[in-house]
């Protein structure tokens, strides 16, 4: 099994839910985070320094610039990985910088709490008790 | 790939982000965490406190700067010449695959 960890921008966040919920892979643990990526990512700074602000400019200089973004985690069987890799690219995919990153990560073994079965069968997601 | 996870004190972050930055290493995510160590808490008189605050970063780099990055996390997280209780802990693991979503390419 394969951890999917996902960084992307707050405002995709149901959408997202709803692609995963879709491609039949609800389960996620999702957090606030702040990060920040290759490059410049302070828009409204490069935005005041392109109209040539001084206070602007002065403040380009290569402190860190933290912005917020959400994660997901999602621990999923190997078959899955392709499927939830490329869902949440197509739904994140705005083509500028900011859209984020996904990291693939081995697991070694998951274990249900409420029934304490270990491996695949651990994250094996029930449609039936869905159902009800 | 590798992830490196460094746990270190809220405030020492803004010295390991610039040092990150100064290093050529600028993507990273941070997050608020609560954790106690191997010293179960901090005794403080009567009163023990076992969930200290802590700040997470977590970054993605090439194998090959593995070393590089976690001496200079070392480096500008330790408190005094020695080092303290407290001043947190590194852990590395593998990462197999890395997509960037603005282009939808496998890469870093």
């Amino acid at each position: 099994m394969k951890e999917v960890l996902a960084i992307i921008r707050m405002n995709k966040m149901n959408e997202t839910k709803r692609a995963l919920a879709d491609a039949g892979v609800s389960s996620l643990t999702a957090r606030k985070v702040v990060g920040r990526g290759k490059g410049k990512v302070d828009y409204l700074l490069l935005q005041g320094a392109e109209e040539g602000y001084d206070e602007a400019i002065q403040q380009l200089g290569p402190g860190p610039k933290l912005i917020p973004k959400r994660m997901i985690n999602m621990v999923v069987p190997d078959a899955k990985v392709d499927l939830v890799v490329k869902t949440i690219i197509k739904v994140n995919k705005t083509g500028s910088p900011g859209d984020g990153k996904i990291f693939v990560e081995p697991i070694m073994d998951a274990i249900r709490v409420r029934t304490g079965e270990a491996g695949d069968a651990a994250i094996v997601e029930e449609d039936a008790v869905l159902a009800k | 790939m590798i992830m490196v996870r460094a746990i270190v004190r809220p405030e020492k972050i803004d010295e390991v982000l610039s040092a990150l930055m100064y290093a050529g290493f600028p993507a990273v995510t941070k997050m608020d965490v609560f954790g106690r160590g191997k010293q179960r808490g901090m005794k403080i008189g009567e009163i023990t406190y076992d969930e200290l605050p802590k700040e997470l970063i977590f970054t993605v780099v090439k194998d090959e700067d593995k070393d590089f990055v976690t001496e200079t996390i070392v480096k500008a997280a330790r408190t005094g010449s020695k080092g303290a209780f407290g001043d947190g802990k590194i852990f590395i693991s593998p990462v197999e695959e890395a997509y960037t979503i603005s282009s939808g390419q496998k890469q870093l």
